[in-house]
């Protein structure tokens, strides 16, 4: 459905394929498998029963009437927290957070431009008449024009050799760590975690060269560096559900939980049924004991031996004292007989 | 039982000192975070304590990693249930208040739960893992189930528990007295 | 939006028992780096207490980053919170850099050139007036025995006093005299892994799961065993919890029940008679002491019933092999050497000695504590635990040092009893190294007074300790992992400390700074420059023939071997991990000794006006006075502060409720803590650990009692009252940092 929907707006933005470049095909093709993917995985990953619960609830609570007065000033505060700035990461360590921003504006950067070029819905044409002079088509609108020779005109052309240059520095803050950090080595996977950086690089470079041949080499190699990038490209674009990359789709979800977080939070958070400190909000607790119904565990308790009906309604402490207490109760204070 | 050695926990053997919350921190696959829990039941009556690792639940298997919406938990071939990863983690806390045994620990500014990964940096190469390394009582204790029971006496290891109605097998194993009924352990409800 | 909502309303919070990470203590001073490429490990063992658990240092460069267990035959890779901690402090960035002095009443920094001056014109100065002996010296059992052998040659040599003592008086010298008169030798009998072989353990005032966490392993082997443990201590400890007999008895009563449980021992006929005949002399003096010690006559001072007592006496009494285990609880009393010598009298009396599993030992507190006072810094000893009354180790020790034997200075007095001296007038100046009087002294009001009182009050630390504080000058020292050196453990097993940096700034190593200061008093004949081999050498023939034979141990051998108990008087001996198994003493006549115990009451008894007993002691986290521990992000987060323990009965009593301000006092001082009310003590006891400075010190109350054979003080026994406090209760001061001109 949605790939139907990504093809129509490629006919409709691109002026009926007038503006479509047909050299870009294979990327188009690739988009548009990758969207049918994305879409597929999302659907799979939002039955399961604790991420549907969440984006139910996130839904309801942020179409509620009560929700609506406060979402204008948390939506954008929560989008640019978590989605743009990365305060979280910051705090996981600076150079962490230099390399992500690198790759995270590198990446979105690459994908803004080259994207609406593929599907034909930005395109560069010369003004009639003109040597150099460009005009801007956007969904087949006319925009501004420009002189292809002067700095802006330079830089519109080459905005992709900005982004390639930033998505290397942000990989090789990654690669040094994943070879020198310990805490990285200990879990890391070829795949998972090599991989995904490894193709950027290649499709960084390649478009690098790609640059350097045209401007510098009079096009040697061109062709066999498009088909190597191309490859590449296409390639990460059907990981993408798979793999490492599929945090990009998934990570705009921590906006949904910050709003469900937030605006459940202001109901209060229920106290720990043993202790009585605040535990979590109501709502919280009632939809991780669903989702763990829903995935076959039952953590009902009788409420016999303390005041809770269900596990879920003890502070993680509780839990683990309780469970002393039951070990203790049988065997004493000693070990010693 | 996929893990070869496991961690055994032996409350009644347990002084409280906290090197094991010590050592934890110095493992290099989480420096500087401990995940280790340690209890005092309750101190005005006695110095009994607790010490908590991660279980490493085999049947459900990793209900942390279950209740997950973001799949951030691995669980790896050999059994070991992995700390959320962080580039997928989305800090909604369902792991910390969904494991029964209370084992995850969540870092505000970080947004980033965080849970033990069996040292994996040193148990898959061969080394123990920090807290029981160090641990002077062998409340923590990294071996084998013949090796404790070889110098326990009257003793049992145990490997299910039920909480309320939920019967679950782990990967790491209480060392209990002989005469406790395996399913009352651990006393969480009935 | 609520109102209590804060700006941070993006901030998640957890639910109780989850720790936020970013709330615990701070790591190492060059962050929690994982990604050192060059790191490389050091082996070497534990800075903290008399265990010396094995460990690996992991370096980069010049910094300490981190520890690895480390398997050695005693800790089996097992370390305790402080072992764990331990390399933060090398790397720390509160560490001395530069010298100090105070002008002005101010301290600031100097140059070595001005600082050392000032050390030697002032030693002359006061030596001109008052004499050699008008100068003393006062080190630390935590140093490597080069370095504390060192300290009693610069005593004797280059400042030709008598008065050089160490801070073992605190710790080791009640059990140590208690030693010396039984066997003729100041060391623990038995190796502590002799505990798990044992029948029945009796043990006195010990905290082991806190004060030696990683020797607990021996109790629990032995409980494994099926063995039978009698614990003797007023607070229920973790120890006590599993102990089949537990004896909370009043502080300081301990030697009424050691004579009422040999009382036990003779009245039942479970003396071993023919072992008695054969090997011990004084049998027939101690058993009449103990004749009118009834089990109900001790149950009455103890505070325990008689049956317990009576029962306790069979259990050991009985056993096929019985070991004895005490420390401080037992040693800081007015009693402390004679209750030591009543344990011993148990081991004798029941042939428990010399045997695998069965014999005696004290538990050592201090990283050295058993090598620091073995080489010379002991007022009473010269190297190779020889003492003065024997002319020939006058001899021996002098040709070692190259000194005229008429020119070595007779046999010091312990600090205490220097403190009289000092307030006198006649002691003028002091250089202490290693030690932190203004927290481990009793009485804190009067040892601020002495101190401040110096003429020349010289400090050499790696910190600036609330005892730098008030010194004149301030040399900063090397850390335990900055130089080279041996230790000998509880067991008297010497193991070997290696450097894994250089000491950081213009900080020296310690050998240096006194070697350099006797050089200036223009004693460098008799100190070259040294490297810690060659002052380890010399050591060796020093202690050659002495008690504490170290010639046999080089440092090839431990790096080789590991760690060997001494006596080994050769190369090729095998070190001695058990003492007397030929039944054969260091006595003269070869035997062990009985000794009379006559019982004297505590130091100070509770009355009308303080009519509760204060008992002191140490927890996991801390080690002796806090000045490295304190400073320990993971330490100071787990127990950052100290309070007062109180049985809920007497709690209720007073009104006081758990967690609420209690204000203790005594006839010294007063402080308010938090009150953790417990069931684990006794009702007409609490307890005070003893980690911090004022305001919040236990010793602004404990009493200047001393022991009269050992002058160990006696911490545990002072007597206060306590109240529900309309204060708050007083803040942990941080310890001191040199900051700039501020002193």
């Amino acid at each position: 459905m949605a790939a139907l929907v990504l093809v129509a707006l490629i006919w409709l933005g691109s002026n009926q394929l007038a503006n479509f470049d047909s050299a870009l095909i294979g990327y188009a093709v690739g988009i548009v498998a990758l969207t049918y993917a994305v879409v597929m995985r999302y659907a799979r990953w939002l039955r399961m029963p604790s991420t549907g619960r969440y984006w139910r609830r996130g839904w309801q609570l942020t179409t509620s009437w009560s929700s609506f007065r406060t979402l204008p000033g948390l939506l954008p505060r929560a989008i640019a927290g978590q989605l743009l700035l990365q305060g979280f990461i910051r705090r996981r360590g600076w150079v962490r957070w230099i390399g992500h921003q690198c790759l995270f504006w590198g990446v979105i950067g690459a994908t803004l431009i080259t994207f609406p070029l593929v599907f034909g819905w930005l395109a560069f044409k010369l003004e009639p008449g003109t040597q150099e002079m460009y005009r801007m088509w956007v969904f087949g609108f006319p925009t501004i024009t420009f002189d292809s020779t002067s700095f802006l005109g330079w830089s519109l052309f080459h905005a992709l050799n900005y982004t390639a240059v930033l998505v290397i520095i942000g990989c090789a803050i990654f690669l040094w760590r994943r070879f020198r950090d310990r805490a990285a080595i200990a879990g890391q996977r070829f795949g998972y975690d090599m991989v995904p950086l490894l193709m950027l690089i290649v499709i960084s470079v390649t478009g690098l060269l790609l640059t350097v041949s045209a401007s510098l080499f009079h096009g040697s190699y061109y062709d066999f560096l498009v088909v190597i990038h191309m490859a590449a490209v296409v390639l990460s674009l059907v990981f993408i559900p798979f793999g490492k990359f599929f945090h990009v789709v998934q990570r705009p979800a921590s906006v949904g939980i910050q709003m469900y977080a937030e605006l459940n939070g202001r109901e209060g958070r229920r106290p720990c049924a043993k202790c009585g400190e605040p535990l979590a909000p109501d709502l919280f607790v009632q939809d991780l004991q669903s989702t763990l119904q829903d995935l076959g565990q039952d953590y009902r308790l009788d409420g016999a031996s303390m005041p809770a009906g269900h596990l879920t309604e003890l502070c993680p402490r509780c839990k683990r004292v309780a469970r002393a207490e039951g070990y203790f109760a049988h065997d004493g204070s000693s070990f010693a007989r | 039982m996929s893990l070869e050695r496991s961690i055994f926990v032996d409350p009644s053997r347990c002084i409280g000192c906290g090197a094991c919350v010590a050592a934890c921190r110095e493992c290099d696959s989480h420096r500087g975070k401990s995940m280790m829990n340690l209890d005092f039941l309750n101190r005005g009556e006695s110095t009994l304590a607790l010490p908590t690792v991660c279980m490493h639940c085999t049947d459900p298997v990793a209900p942390c990693a279950q209740v997950c919406p973001v799949d951030a938990i691995l669980v790896s071939d050999d059994g070991v249930v992995h700390s959320p990863d962080p580039s997928r983690c989305i800090g909604c806390q369902n792991c910390v208040h969904g494991c029964p045994w209370g084992v995850p620990k969540f870092d505000v500014e970080e947004q980033l739960a965080h849970k033990c990964n069996l040292c994996y940096d040193r148990t898959s190469v061969g080394l123990g893992p920090m807290c029981a390394t160090v641990c002077p009582s062998d409340a923590l204790y990294y071996g084998t189930a013949d090796e404790v029971l070889a110098s326990r006496p009257n003793r049992k290891v145990v490997d299910v528990f039920s909480f309320g109605a939920q019967e679950l097998q782990s990967g790491n194993w209480v060392v209990v007295p002989d005469e406790f009924s395996v399913l009352t352990f651990p006393m969480v409800g009935p | 939006m609520s109102p209590q909502r804060t700006r941070k309303a993006f901030r998640l919070s957890t639910p109780p028992g989850v720790d936020d990470f970013h709330e615990a203590g701070a790591g190492p001073a060059g962050g929690w780096e994982t990604d050192e490429a060059d790191e490389r490990w050091v082996s070497t063992h534990c800075a903290f207490c008399g265990v010396q658990c094995g460990m690996h240092l992991r370096v980069a460069g010049q910094e300490v980053i981190g520890v690895e267990p480390r398997t050695d035959t005693h800790n089996k890779g097992k370390l305790c919170p402080k072992g764990v901690a331990a390399y933060q402090q090398i790397s720390h960035r509160e560490r001395l850099t530069h010298p100090l002095v105070r002008d002005g009443g101010v301290l600031r920094r100097a140059t070595w050139d001005e600082a050392l001056d000032r050390v030697v014109d002032g030693i002359r100065r006061i030596q001109a007036a008052g004499g050699p002996d008008a100068m003393a010296t006062y080190g630390g059992a935590s140093m490597v025995n080069e370095k504390t052998y060192l300290l009693g040659k610069f005593a004797r040599v280059a400042l030709g006093t008598r008065f050089t003592d160490y801070n073992g008086r605190m710790c080791m010298v009640s059990a140590g005299a208690a030693n010396y008169r039984s066997f003729g030798i100041d060391r623990s009998a038995n190796p502590l892994s002799d505990v798990a072989e044992a029948d029945v353990l009796l043990v006195l005032g010990a905290n082991v799961p806190e004060t030696f966490p990683v020797y607990i392993r021996w109790f629990w082997e032995a409980m494994d065993r099926g063995a039978t443990m009698i614990c003797v201590d007023p607070r229920e400890t973790a120890l006590a919890r599993v102990a089949q007999l537990h004896l909370p008895i009043r502080p300081g009563t301990d030697g009424a029940l050691l004579n009422a449980m040999l009382h036990v021992i003779v009245r039942d006929g479970m003396v071993d008679e023919d072992f008695v005949a054969a090997h011990t002399a004084g049998f027939a003096e101690a058993s009449a002491a103990v004749a009118d010690w009834t089990p109900e006559r001790a149950g009455e001072v103890c505070g325990v019933p008689a049956a317990d007592i009576e029962r306790a006496a069979q259990l050991y009494g009985r056993a096929d092999k019985a070991m004895v285990s005490h420390a401080r609880g037992m040693e800081h009393q007015v009693m402390g050497s004679r209750n030591a010598m009543a344990a011993i009298n148990l081991c004798l009396a029941t042939g428990n000695i010399g045997r695998k599993g069965a014999g005696y030992g004290t538990i050592t507190g201090q990283g050295n504590g058993q090598g620091g006072r073995e080489h010379g810094q002991k007022c009473d000893q010269l190297p190779g635990q020889r003492h003065f009354t024997d002319p020939g180790a006058i001899e021996h020790v002098a040709e070692v040092w190259g000194i005229d034997p008429a020119d070595m200075p007779g046999p010091g007095e312990p600090i205490f009893a220097q403190l009289d001296r000092m307030e006198a007038g006649e002691i003028r100046g002091l250089l202490n190294i290693c030690s932190n009087p203004m927290v481990s002294w009793p009485d804190e009001a009067r040892t601020r007074r002495i101190l401040e009182g110096l003429e020349l009050y010289v400090v050499i630390d790696i910190f600036l300790s609330e005892s730098a504080l008030l010194a004149d000058v301030v040399l900063p020292g090397s850390a335990w992992a900055e130089s080279e050196g041996v230790v000998a453990n509880s067991d008297a097993l010497v193991c070997k400390i290696n450097k894994a940096v250089d000491p950081p700034g213009e900080a020296k190593p310690d050998l240096w700074i006194l070697a350099e200061i006797a050089r200036r008093l223009g004693k460098g004949e008799h100190f070259p420059d040294q490297t810690p081999r060659e002052v380890f050498d010399e050591l060796r023939r020093a202690s050659a023939g002495g008690r504490a034979d170290y010639y046999g141990i080089t440092y090839e051998r431990l790096e080789a071997e590991g760690p060997i108990a001494w006596p080994c008087p050769t190369e090729d001996h095998p070190g001695t991990p058990r003492m007397f198994e030929d039944l054969r003493f260091n006595t003269d006549d070869g035997k062990a000794h009985f000794n009379a115990v006559e019982v004297d009451p505590p130091a100070e008894e509770p009355d009308a006006e303080y009519p509760i007993r204060l008992t002191t002691g140490r927890t996991v986290a801390h080690y002796l006075s806090g000045n490295q521990t304190r400073r320990i992000g993971y330490l100071t987060d787990q127990t950052p502060s100290p309070w007062v323990e109180i049985h809920p009965n007497t709690a209720a009593e007073h009104g006081i409720v758990d967690g609420a301000p209690v204000r203790v006092t005594s006839r010294r001082g007063s402080t308010v803590l938090p009150a953790m009310v417990v069931r684990t003590i006794r009702q007409d006891t609490v307890f005070i650990p003893y980690h911090w400075a004022s305001p919040v010190a236990a010793n602004q109350l404990t009493k200047s009692s001393f022991d009269p054979i050992s002058w160990i003080p006696a911490f545990k026994t002072a007597a206060v009252r306590i109240e529900a406090s309309e204060e708050p209760a007083m803040t942990v001061t941080p310890p001191p940092v040199f900051e700039g001109g501020r002193g």
